[in-house]
């Protein structure tokens, strides 16, 4: 399991969050169970961090919130994707990639000296 | 999703909102743990540790929100500012002609406020830029600067060097140093050597610590140092100015011991001022400073500085901490009194000495010579723009209020969508805003231009004043401020106007009753403009018309002399080294050749000339008359060669002129004016009779002329005597002067003059040959610039208040326009019409006329010493004024009258 404190998964968190509302508008809780669910409990989010995060993005413009009914009609906020949000989710997701690739052609090489 | 409406608003809400959203999620959690078995307690309490310290993130997530709001709140503020500004330019797209001249007028209004205002500022109000010019204190008079005389009184406009000598020691107990300066003319630079091409800079010498005092510190090089003045002729250095570096040396950095000639002197370039420094005189920027040690060096034909009766300096110091104005006034005072006692040569000029009147007055605006005399001619203008302006502002007001009230079922729709008052005011501002912000940046533009127009204009064919202009920090100020006061004057009133609107009235009245009320009651703020407008522009026609009856009166005044017919000859004979003896011989010969051409009836020579500038006074002790005050004992005069009645055209009264034998060695004659006759001898002629002139000469009446204006055309004839040149009883002449009458157009004899005088000595340097209209025309510059400018302002006084009469007149009618119709149906004449709408115009006019009167009579009082031979409240001049302004309010008012009288009673009826 991967520590919550080690910057890959601080910077990763963000991530996380915009592609949890990707599909559409979700609470905070529900973020939080999509990425437990998701991610088969390999991440362990911290849920307090989650919540100063959503309201970070939202700040940054990436994330709309606004309150709605939850399905057990609870007052609850829903967070969306921003236009600005879309994008920067998308380049980071192909960043995210790239530097995966990257790193595992490293890790998997089989001899000491490049082809 | 369902959305929820929000009942809560802004920042307050901000941390009640994130408990609720926290609440939210614990309790989610709790519910799904206790799914799972646990019990509710425990569930809570795992939810809880999960989530982790629940304070602190509330606390985070709370600072963000806020700053996101604090941002939002910002945005739409610019959002809104945008919006109202985007909408004002589509509102003064829609009715471009009226915004182009809302603009115009403004920029015209704003323009010549701020021309005038640069002017009041460069010569007026600015002060040196010098270290602390507040500390800096003038003695002497310091619009006598550039000015020299020498008198056996003793005096203090001016001071000599020996009076600097002694005082500047003893004024060590109140100032810090005291400076001099005192001006040099005919300075003849050679910066290639002595073969190289001369030129004429300007300079002034000044004592050795003239730099230190102001306080000036060098751009490169050194200034003078306090030794240089105290050895005579001994310190052949020289400091320049930046500009005079530039433009001369363009800008050579090793310009620092370079060395020029001077006056045909070697002298070194020890030091450049910096670019800042224009030099101690306000309107005149200064190329060299030379040390006061050198004047015998650089004028060997006329050093002053040993002659105690050189009166050419003036004295600059600078206080030291503690010692106000009035304690160095006083000290001053003492000090030059006590100097000039120790220096009179006999006990009459000791007592003389002692009640001298001493000025003593702040430095910081340097010194000028042309504050005072533009000083009044300013104000006044500066009163009449800003007289303008607020007619101009009346006039725009007017304009948006009529297109307030056509805008008034706009408000009401506004208002009725749920617009809020303060939102519509804050848009018509904003629309005022922007028309003041165009009008101020056309009129800067125009006040670019005007105030170098007016430069022109005052400097009338002469040299331009190098006044700084430029739009300064302070005109840049004035313009806003002008633009901002503009605003609140011509956008709050119909703001405030139009958003007092009543939705259900606004949409009621848009169907005007057809027999309505009568003209005034619709529009009574317009009309109130109105009035207004017209008693301003009857002070600013009033005003005018008085200048330009002044002028014409200065114009056509007698002066005494064949005006039209004389060229006066201004020579440098000094400078070719003419004095006593050998320069009478010349104005002699000079005489004799020119009356030889064939088109100069008459020649003579005067020492001071004609309108040329420089004046003579001494002493005059009349037998049997007892003087009541010192100036009953003092009189102008001048020394005039012989045929000077004959060559000048003036009249004789009593008595004959001068002679070629009025000559050194036969009786001593003087010939008197009217005045001083007058005053002295009553109507009696005084012909035969002797007077005592000066501190010893006894002279014989031989004439009396009538009163010649000679060096002013404004104020009454002053007492004057004129004495034999060529038997000087008063001291040798150092001036020549020769005045030509001629038998036609003088100035077609201009250059046989020039010619005729280089035959005689082809290297005396002639000064200037001007025909004397000229050289009186030029002395009333100042009269004419204001007459003119302000005939100017009053004809745009006059075109506003037409307008704005037009504008009100119209209006009026077309609101009337169902009634007239219907007074036409029942069988109004037409002319009965138009006498209707004249007549209530005419009461507008008539309202402004007499509340203008008396605002008149109060401001012609402020001309009065602007105004020659006509009263403040000449008569003509208010007729004149009255007959104007009633003929263009006619004109003005005549067009919708008689648009009125055309209307059709069945297109009257139709339009309801």
């Amino acid at each position: 399991m991967l520590s919550p404190e080690s910057g890959l998964v601080r910077g990763t968190l963000d991530v996380l969050i915009l592609k949890a509302v990707s599909w559409g508008p979700r609470h905070g809780y529900a973020v939080a169970e999509w990425i437990r669910v998701v991610t088969d409990d390999q991440l362990l989010v911290e849920e307090g961090p989650l919540y100063t995060a959503l309201h970070r993005l939202e700040r940054r413009g990436l994330l709309a919130a606004e309150w709605g009914y939850s399905d057990n009609n609870r007052k609850a906020r829903y967070y969306q994707l921003s236009r600005a949000g879309r994008s920067y989710l998308r380049a980071e997701v192909s960043g995210w990639e790239r530097y995966v690739q990257a790193v595992t052609k490293a890790l998997t090489a089989v001899s000491p000296n490049p082809a | 999703m369902r959305p929820v409406i929000r009942t809560r608003f802004g920042r307050r809400a901000v941390p009640r909102e994130v408990e609720d959203e926290l609440a939210f999620h614990l309790e989610m959690r709790a519910r799904q743990l206790m799914e799972s078995g646990l019990t509710h307690e425990a569930a809570i309490e795992e939810a809880r540790r999960r989530f982790g310290d629940v304070g602190e993130v509330r606390d985070t997530c709370v600072t963000y929100d806020e700053e996101r709001l604090r941002s939002m709140n910002r945005l739409s503020i610019f959002h809104d500012i945008r919006q109202d500004l985007v909408y004002a330019g589509r509102m003064l797209r829609r009715a471009p002609a009226v915004s182009l001249v809302v603009i115009l007028t403004l920029a015209l209004g704003i323009g010549a406020n701020t021309a005038i205002f640069s002017l009041v500022n460069a010569v007026l109000l600015k002060k040196l830029d010098v270290n602390a010019p507040d500390e800096l204190v003038v003695v002497g008079d310091p619009a006598r600067v550039g000015g020299m005389g020498f008198d056996s009184n003793p005096r203090a406009d001016l001071n000599s060097y020996t009076t600097y000598r002694a005082l500047a020691d003893q004024a060590r107990g109140w100032v810090s140093g005291l400076a001099a300066t005192g001006r040099v003319d005919r300075l003849e630079l050679r910066a290639d050597g002595a073969r190289g091409e001369a030129e004429r800079p300007r300079g002034r010498m000044v004592s050795g610590n003239y730099f230190e005092v102001l306080g000036v510190r060098p751009f490169l090089g050194r200034t003078f140092n306090a030794a240089e003045d105290d050895v005579v002729g001994g310190a052949p250095v020289v400091v320049i100015s930046h500009g005079y570096w530039q433009r001369r040396f363009a800008g050579d950095s090793s310009i620092v011991g370079r060395e020029v000639l001077i006056n045909e002197a070697r002298y070194t370039i020890v030091g450049v001022t910096p670019p800042s420094f224009m030099g101690e005189i306000v309107g005149q920027s200064l190329d060299v400073w030379i040390p006061l040690g050198m004047q015998a060096v650089l004028l060997p034909n006329q050093p002053i500085l040993d002659d105690t009766q050189a009166y050419w300096l003036l004295f600059i110091g600078r206080r030291l901490p503690g010692v106000s104005l009035e304690q160095a006034r006083s000290a001053f005072t003492d000090a030059v009194r006590g100097t000039l006692a120790a220096q009179a040569t006999t006990s009459a000029l000791v007592d003389q000495a002692r009640t001298v009147e001493v000025r003593v007055s702040s430095g910081a605006r340097g010194l000028s010579r042309v504050r005072n005399t533009y000083r009044a001619p300013l104000l006044i203008l500066m009163a009449g723009v800003g007289l303008l302006l607020l007619i101009i502002c009346a006039n725009v007001a007017n304009i948006l209020m009529a297109r307030a009230v056509a805008r008034t079922r706009e408000m009401s729709v506004r208002l009725a969508i749920g617009a809020g008052r303060g939102r519509l005011i804050r848009q018509l501002l904003t629309e005022s805003l922007l028309l003041a912000a165009l009008g101020s940046a056309a009129g800067l533009v125009v006040s670019g231009w005007m105030s170098r127009f007016l430069l022109v204009l005052a400097a009338d064919g002469g040299t331009v004043l190098p006044l700084d202009t430029g739009v300064g920090v302070a005109a840049l100020g004035f313009t806003s401020a002008l633009g901002l006061v503009a605003v609140v004057a011509f956008g709050l009133m119909p703001a405030l106007r139009a958003s007092r609107v009543e939705v259900a009235t606004a949409m009621r009245a848009s169907g005007k009753g057809l027999t309505g009320s009568g003209m005034g009651e619709r529009n009574p703020l317009g009309r109130l403009l109105i009035a207004s407008q017209v008693a301003l522009s009857v002070i600013l026609i009033a005003g005018a018309t008085l200048l330009v009856r002044s002028l014409q009166h200065l114009q056509h005044v007698d002066t005494g002399i064949a005006r039209d017919r004389l060229l006066v000859v201004d020579l440098d004979a000094n400078a070719r080294g003419y004095s006593e003896t050998r320069l009478t011989t010349l104005a002699s010969q000079l005489q004799v050749r020119l009356a030889q051409v064939p088109e100069v009836a008459a020649v003579s020579f005067t020492e001071n000339g004609i309108f040329i500038g420089t004046e003579s006074a001494t002493n005059v002790a009349v037998p049997g008359y007892e003087p009541r005050q010192q100036s009953d004992s003092i009189s102008f005069y001048d020394q005039v060669g012989p045929g000077f009645v004959n060559g000048t055209g003036a009249r004789l009264i009593h008595g004959r002129d001068f002679t070629e034998a009025d000559r050194e060695g036969t009786a001593r004659v003087v010939l008197l004016n009217e005045s001083f006759s007058t005053h002295y001898f009553g109507n009696e002629s005084p012909v035969g009779r002797t007077i005592r002139v000066g501190d010893s000469a006894y002279v014989e009446i031989v004439g009396v002329v009538a009163d010649v204006k000679d060096q002013s055309l404004v104020g009454p004839a002053r007492r004057r005597f004129y004495v034999s040149y060529l038997q000087h009883p008063l001291g040798s002449a150092s001036i020549v002067r020769m005045i030509v009458r001629t038998q036609g157009d003088p100035v077609r004899v201009i250059p046989t003059v020039r010619h005729v005088i280089t035959t005689v000595d082809a290297d005396l340097p002639i000064r200037s040959v001007a025909p004397l209209s000229r050289l009186m025309r030029q002395s009333i510059s100042e009269e004419r610039l204001l007459a003119t400018l302000a005939t100017v302002f009053g004809i745009a006084a006059l075109l506003l208040a037409a307008i704005g009469l037009y504008g009100v007149m119209s209006y009026a009618v077309s609101r009337r326009a169902g009634e007239i119709g219907l007074r036409v149906a029942l069988g109004a004449q037409r002319g009965a019409v138009i006498r209707m709408v004249l007549r209530d115009a005419l009461l507008l006019v008539g309202i402004g006329i007499v509340a203008g009167i008396p605002l008149t009579l109060g401001a012609s009082r402020i001309i009065r010493s602007q105004l020659h031979g006509v009263g403040p409240a000449d008569p003509v001049a208010f007729v004149v004024a009255l007959g104007v302004l009633a003929l263009g309010a006619v004109t003005a008012a005549l067009v919708p009258a008689v648009r009125a009288s055309r209307v059709a009673p069945v297109v009257a009826l139709r339009a309801e």
